[in-house]
């Protein structure tokens, strides 16, 4: 009997099997967030069932399930389970709602992996993209400055199209690049500085990130330190921020976005504090006739102004009083229009967006300025069954006219600007030249440029097109096992031209230099990965990959000086040329891969290795590697999935990893000597010699940087509170420095690896949610990072590394081993034991004061940077602010230390009526005096402590209220019956005060250029407040 | 199965993660060697150096400690006898790292391709010109091991004494001279100097030998003479057609000629001018700064060692326009010709030498002979600077050979000969004590009022090289302007 009903139960069975395979069928669709956004990993499965799989990186599924009536369920931490039947239909796509209390947040990881935040060992952070698009500037890195812990961002006193400099976690080369590696769609671009300012003047020719528009950009993630950045192994040293672009997927149907937004800037005049009591002269007096007015051109040293009429550089007679603030006449309103359209369009099976954004820029110096326009196309495809591609493609050409000289006087408009006497108005100076073309001088000091003939006779053009084109296609092969490659490019061409022209004071003939550089970059993947739940606890996922990067610069120039035709700006037209012809090349090929486990979604593992070869550390018959592995781990482990908590916990997550990563081999071509024809022929005989002043070392390998990093993330109050904090310390050694030699071994220096740095410091982020209700919300958040960099060694016999100096020459920024990165060496005043400074007294009885040592008077790069946030929302309404500021540093002003020479600094009004009472150590006797200075000998006076650099180093400290905006977004009711989706606009402003400032007259933050000598200011343009109106749409 | 082509795929991928990166990081705008004729173009170029050093160590230092210039400008510190250390030290700065690495690296080169040993003779010549100028101006200095960092990797270089460098020296002029035949050498006309005329090179290494044995003079009078004699025995200098020296072009300019387009403030010094009095090579050399007035009598030496508030108190003057710079028609151009040595200067050590030694026949003969070729060859700086035979015979009928102060006069007209190759003016100055300068004693001086015997080594040295620096002070004496090099024996 047993056996019959056995019997026929498995023929049933059987048949029910049957009819289930005769039936089964193939669900597909994607899954994506309320925003559109795909979902990857999301678990798909067939309800009462073990049949299941999870979404692609692109939030795809396709899975077989038994029948048409099976109901599928999609689960995804963070959002709430859906579960649908299906109905008999082949596709279903689903929008998961976001869960608030189930905190699944996603991020875009290492090589665009996107993980569940409470899996990373590591700190990261993603910025979402309407915090760049709302205030926009053009160079979109800049936006994030204050809001990211641990990320130092500078911006420059270099122009709207100039460089910033973005340093995460502290530097860690000497010498060497200190940047991040970017990263946008998965495919690293160059981020080369294209000149840059120094001691003799010269402009920045801006950043290879600048061209990123930031209404393209969906979100930037920040992988701030090695555990997080080490899958890129030795281009990682600076920390990655990985920037993904806007896409189709998501939208549904065809929709179409606009986007426009005017920006004003004003020079920010409150910043200067001049003295505007006396005028222009010598001795305290007037100049008397148009030679004395010449000869001391910028010279405030006159007397009480008081309205009598006295004779200028140009021979008129005008006004002895004050005429206003000379850069509010000078600077123009700036404007910055940014208008981009986007078309996107969604469907299953093909998703895109296309964008064109044009910004137009008009910088507070006249006739200087950017247009960028930007095209940027981003496509998805379904291409077959488990095989999916993507094309991005985008186009940016970008045109600067007259970027703004900075630093020293040549050329420079801002160096007379800031120093002009009170009674002279720079607009008498307009135009800048004569009818002949030559230069309207105003001073007998030729290098004191006319501001006008600066702004506009002075040419600098250059024009970037530059192409980012990536494509990648994924084939799944089963449901835990697929296979990715990608190929990016990154192409542009920079054609720039400029001309000191004829007629200059210092260069009567004029000079031009041409210039043509091309940067190439491709990379490629391939990877093979698995993602499987291997039991109800454990699920691996783990891939390994292949990786080749390949770069080609090219440099071209000509020079040409002294013009033939007055007038005509050509190099033909010029009695001698010189050519030059650079070229670098370097490849690395990779291989890589990671391995994570988790155990019941609450405890992670991730161990990556990355094994990188090096094209500029090969040679034949070297001896050393050529290679690297770059190892780290990494674990989390989510204490409140695991253990009780009190119910106020809502989350707690410890983590912590260990990282090796390097760089520093960036240079090709390093490793052996070469020979070089060079200049002109010397009676039709080529010269030939060594090339280069560096001895070339055959042993080089990457320099390496170790970094391990523990932190906490939790969140309290039903998620009204969160707290991230990370402490982390990383030591980079074998750095590449150049190595001291002897002026007599024929070379300046030899390539060692011998530096060492040690970076360590906390990050804490707390953001919250003090008030929520329907209609009102406020989110804040504030952060706040400290870093701490020392210098550990320098080179074979720890000597110091000297990096820039500015004009002045009596400060210069320097490595010395167990300071600061950095720090500021610089003139000091000579004091005697107790402190007191020590005076020559000259023949006039004026006392002097002595130049003292050069010591360590500051470190250049603040080591405390902190930022608040605060959003509230009201209805329809939105308002947001950032208060930034930076503690700890120093910086030395360039501006304040001309200002004093010249007596237009506010100090120096001390003394000018009835004289100056100095008391101090007489160097001749050592021994104590008091006296009067004359008022007549006070530029003496004065003039001897402008050549000491400790009177201008101030501390560096702000705190700035950076951004405040206020927005409105039209109910969605009032759409409903038109074809408009979503209309927005806010007001907004930048720069619009400080809270408090340390130093006078300058920004604190007001480098002349974005390398490793931070900490110097010396007539960089001056800062600007923005305001600007914004507008978006959708339909 | 599968496992193994996924374990062989991965092994083709790994490695190949490298290949091709050995071709890859050759420097294609950059070649592996170049031709030893190229070299020795450029050798020879840097020679005559850049505006950098003829501006520092040259002008600025030694044509005014020399008084053949003088200058109101303070930065001018050999007018003054201040100290600036990067100024002192220019020529190190320069010499080093354009001369003596391409020389010592030819060196390399020539023994590799087995090159001809007139080759190897010319560019051991060069190489002794540059040392003898560095060593002359400094005293110990890296010779052994010198410019060969990367040949040796030698980075930190000792210093070899004065006197192992110049034995070193001489030996390599003997040599070098007996590996010279007749004929073009294979350098052909890349030896810009010569055009590869080993006969010239012969005569030259003879005529360095001749000056570097009277340096002997006061340390060792004894090898002085011998290598005098052998020099003199070996053949030296014949005409102007033997001179030393280097034509430039708008492309490789004359270092001095850069400066004095550059700066203005240098004036013929009064010493200078007085010596010149009646001198036909007067208005050639020098012109009036404020309207290029080349009469004699228009021409005013500027007095050594004067501010502008002292030469307006001594003189009443407000500037130095009304007195005579350097001739801007003639010899300051950027295209002029710059001298190493020159016929003349042997035609007065010949003169010496039988002044001294009874050697080389009728020291009289020699001195009208390095008169007349003194001013001849002023004539490669252009027609303008040609000096008729006439005015010649003139000057030295009025200015003839006086036995009886015969050292004294012969070393005068060495140093008006030697005008603008303040190098050699000052060696010659220091070995033989003539002419007889009154030192200037200006505010502030760090000499204590007398002419500096030396320049300074570069600063850098104390925190690059400190051991082997610290050791040359010790053998030499304090790295101060006062300090005498060792044949500069008091």
């Amino acid at each position: 009997m047993n056996r019959k009903i056995n019997y026929f139960l498995t023929v049933v069975a059987l048949l029910f099997m049957q009819s289930m395979l005769a039936q089964s069928l193939t669900v597909s669709g994607t899954v994506t967030d309320s925003n559109g956004t795909p979902l990857p990993g999301v678990n798909v499965i067939e309800q009462g069932t073990s049949n299941g799989t999870s979404t692609d990186f692109d939030g795809n599924y396709s899975l077989n399930v038994s029948d048409g009536n099976a109901v599928v369920s999609f689960s995804y931490l963070g959002f709430s389970t859906q579960d649908v039947a299906i109905n008999g239909q082949s596709t279903i796509s689903v929008s998961l709602e976001e869960d608030a209390e189930m905190l699944g947040e996603v991020v875009v990881t290492a090589l665009g992996i996107r993980k569940e935040t409470k899996a990373l060992g590591y700190s990261l952070t993603q910025v979402d993209g309407e915090e760049l698009s709302t205030i926009k500037v053009p160079n979109a890195i800049n936006s994030l400055q204050g809001k990211i812990a641990g990320v130092n961002i500078t911006q420059n006193a270099t122009g709207a199209g100039g460089s910033s400099r973005v340093v995460i976690r502290g530097a860690s080369s000497l010498t060497g690049n200190n940047q991040p590696l970017y990263v946008v769609d998965g495919i690293p671009i160059g981020n080369d500085n294209n000149g840059s300012a120094g001691l003799w003047g010269g402009n920045d020719g801006g950043d290879g990130i600048s061209s990123i528009n930031p209404d393209d950009i969906e979100s930037i993630s920040v992988l701030k330190g090695g555990a997080a950045s080490a899958l890129y192994g030795s281009r990682a040293s600076g920390g990655v921020i990985i920037v993904t672009t806007k896409s189709g997927k998501g939208q549904d149907g065809f929709g179409v976005e606009i986007s426009s937004s005017v920006t004003f800037d004003a020079v920010d005049t409150s910043l200067q504090d001049f003295q505007t009591e006396y005028g222009q002269g010598i001795q305290g007096r007037k100049p008397v006739n148009v030679t004395e007015a010449r000869d001391n051109g910028l010279s405030s040293w006159g007397a009480r102004l008081d309205g009598s009429n006295v004779v200028q550089w140009d021979g008129v007679d005008r006004s002895y009083s004050y005429t206003g603030s000379n850069a509010d006449k000078f600077y123009r309103t700036g404007t910055t229009l940014i208008n981009s359209v986007a078309l996107t369009s969604g469907s299953e099976n093909l998703s895109y967006r296309l964008s064109a954004t044009d910004l137009s820029n008009e910088d507070i110096m006249p006739n200087s300025g950017l247009n960028r326009k930007s095209f940027s196309l981003n496509s998805s495809a379904v291409l077959a069954d488990k095989l999916t591609t993507s094309v991005n493609v985008k186009y940016i050409i970008e045109k600067a006219n007259n970027r703004p000289r900075l630093s020293d006087a040549p050329g420079n408009a801002n160096f007379t600007v800031m120093n002009l006497p009170a009674n002279l108005d720079v607009t008498d100076m307009d135009p800048g030249a004569n009818e002949d073309g030559t230069e309207r001088t105003y001073s007998a000091n030729i290098y004191s440029q006319n501001p006008y003939f600066a702004a506009y006779n002075f040419r600098n053009e250059d024009v970037k097109n530059r192409i980012i084109a990536s494509t990648s296609l994924r084939y799944d092969i089963t449901d835990w096992l697929y296979l990715t490659g990608r190929v990016g490019l990154d192409n542009s061409t920079i054609r720039r031209t400029s001309v000191e022209p004829f007629g200059t004071a210092y260069k009567p003939l004029g000079g031009i230099s041409e210039q043509d550089r091309r940067y190439n970059q491709v990379d490629a993947d391939l990877i093979l990965g698995v993602d499987k739940d291997l039991s109800d606890k454990f699920s691996i996922a783990t891939f390994v990959g292949i990786n080749s990067n390949h770069i080609k610069f090219e440099n071209l120039n000509l020079g040409g000086n002294d013009f033939i035709v007055a007038g005509l700006e050509d190099i033909g037209n010029t009695v001698s040329q010189s050519r030059g012809h650079e070229y670098g090349e370097r490849k690395i090929g990779s291989v890589y891969g990671s391995f994570e486990l988790s155990y019941d979604r609450w405890a992670y593992v991730t161990f990556t290795g990355r094994n990188d070869w090096f094209s500029t550390l090969s040679a034949p018959g070297k001896t050393t590697p050529n290679n690297d592995f770059y190892p780290s781990v990494n674990a989390s482990l989510v204490l409140s999935e695991a253990l009780e908590m009190p119910s106020f916990v809502d989350f707690l997550k410890l983590r912590g990893g260990y990282s090796e990563v390097a760089g520093g081999a960036q240079d090709a071509y390093q490793l052996s000597l070469t020979y070089e024809i060079f200049g002109n022929p010397i009676q039709g005989q080529p010269l030939g010699r060594v090339n280069g002043n560096t001895v070339p070392n055959s042993n080089l390998i990457p320099f390496s940087k170790k970094e391990v990093e523990i932190g906490l993330d939790a969140r309290f109050f039903k998620n009204r509170l969160a707290v991230d904090f990370a402490y982390y310390k990383n030591n980079t050694t074998n750095d590449i420095v150049d190595v001291a030699t002897s002026v007599f071994s024929g070379y300046g220096g030899a390539k060692a690896n011998i530096g060492e740095i040690e970076n360590k410091g906390v990050e804490l982020l707390l953001s919250g949610t003090p008030i929520k209700t329907e209609d009102f919300t406020w989110n804040s958040s504030f952060n706040i990072s400290k870093n701490t960099g020392t210098v550990l060694a320098t080179n074979e016999t720890d000597s110091d590394v000297n990096l820039d100096e500015p004009r002045s020459r009596n400060i210069r920024v320097t490595h010395i081993v167990g300071e600061a990165y950095g720090t500021l060496v610089g003139v000091s005043y000579e004091r005697d034991a107790s402190g007191t400074i020590v005076y020559e007294i000259d023949g006039e009885g004026v006392p002097r004061a002595v130049e003292g040592e050069r010591k360590i008077l500051g470190e250049g790069v603040p080591p405390i940077t902190l930022g608040f946030t605060n959003s509230f929302r009201y209805k329809n309404f939105n308002l947001n602010f950032l208060i930034d500021g930076k503690f700890g540093g120093q910086v030395f002003s360039g501006t304040n230390t001309l200002l004093y020479g010249n007596g237009l600094h506010k100090a120096t009004l001390e003394g000018r009526e009835n004289g100056l009472t100095v008391t101090g150590i007489d160097a001749a006797t050592g021994s104590s005096f008091t006296t009067t200075v004359a008022p007549e000998n006070l530029s003496t006076y004065y003039g001897e402590i402008a050549d000491i650099a400790e009177e201008f180093v101030s501390d560096s400290d702000y705190i700035k209220f950076r951004q405040l905006s206020l927005g409105y977004s039209l109910p969605s009711r009032l759409l409903e019956n038109s074809f408009l989706k979503d209309v927005s606009l806010s007001l907004i402003a930048s720069n619009l005060f400080y809270i408090s400032r340390s130093v006078d007259n300058i920004d604190p933050e007001s480098a002349y250029n974005a390398g490793n000598s931070q900490g110097l200011e010396y007539f960089g343009l001056p800062s600007s407040k923005s305001y600007g109106l914004n507008v978006n749409v959708k339909f | 199965m599968k496992k193994s082509i996924y374990i062989l795929l991965f092994a083709l991928v790994f490695s190949a993660c490298d290949k091709g990166f050995e071709e890859l990081n050759v420097n294609p705008t950059k070649p592996v060697q170049v031709d030893l004729s190229n070299k020795l173009t450029a050798a020879q170029k840097f020679l005559s150096s850049e505006r950098y050093d003829n501006w520092r160590a040259g002008l600025i230092y030694q044509s005014t400690m020399m008084q053949h210039f003088s200058t109101t400008a303070g930065y001018w510190a050999g007018d003054k006898y201040t100290w600036n250390k990067g100024y002192a030290s220019s020529l190190i700065d320069r010499y080093y790292g354009n001369v003596i690495k391409s020389v010592e690296d030819m060196l390399v080169q020539l023994d590799e391709e087995a090159a001809p040993e007139e080759m190897k003779a010319i560019t051991r010549i060069v190489r002794v010109i540059a040392y003898a100028r560095v060593t002359d101006l400094y005293g110990d200095v890296p010779y052994t091991e010198a410019g060969q960092a990367f040949i040796s990797a030698s980075l930190l270089p000792k210093y070899d004494a004065q006197s192992a460098i110049y034995a070193d020296l001489l030996k390599e002029l003997e040599e070098s001279a007996n590996a010279l035949g007749t004929g073009i050498s294979a350098f052909g006309d890349a030896d810009v100097m010569y055009q590869g005329d080993q006969a010239k090179w012969k005569r030259l290494a003879n005529s360095l030998m001749l000056r570097l044995g009277f340096r002997l003079i006061k340390v060792d009078p004894t090898a002085s003479q011998e290598w005098v004699t052998k020099a003199i025995a070996g053949g030296v200098m014949e005409s102007n057609e033997d001179i030393l020296f280097l034509r430039h072009d708008a492309d490789n300019k004359n270092g001095n000629g850069e400066v004095f387009s550059a700066d203005g403030s240098p004036r013929l010094s009064d010493t200078f001018v007085n010596f010149l009095a009646g001198d036909p090579r007067l208005p050639i050399l020098g012109a009036r700064r404020s309207d290029g007035d080349t009469s004699p009598a228009n021409l005013i030496g500027l007095p050594n060692g004067l501010d502008s508030a002292m030469l307006l108190d001594l003189t009443g003057e407000e500037d130095s326009e009304n007195y005579a710079e350097p001739n801007r028609a003639i010899i300051t151009g950027e295209t002029a010709p710059m001298f190493f040595q020159t016929y003349a200067e042997v035609e007065f050590m010949l003169a010496e030498a039988g002044v001294r030694w009874g050697l080389a026949g009728d020291s009289e003969a020699h001195y009208n002979a390095g008169v007349t070729a003194a001013m001849k060859m002023l004539s490669l700086y252009g027609d303008a600077a040609i000096i008729d035979d006439a005015d010649i015979s003139t000057y030295l009928t009025n200015n003839p050979y006086d036995a009886g102060n015969a050292i004294e006069q012969i070393n005068t007209q060495y140093w008006i000969a030697t005008f603008l190759n303040e190098y050699e003016t000052f060696s010659n100055w220091r070995r033989s004590g003539f002419p007889v300068l009154t030192p200037v004693n200006y505010p502030g001086n760090v000499t204590n009022g007398t002419i500096p015997r030396r320049l300074t080594y570069s600063e850098s040295e104390q925190s690059s090289n400190p051991e082997n620096y610290a050791a040359a002070l010790a053998a030499q004496g304090p790295d101060e302007l006062t300090t005498r090099v060792w044949w500069d024996k008091e």
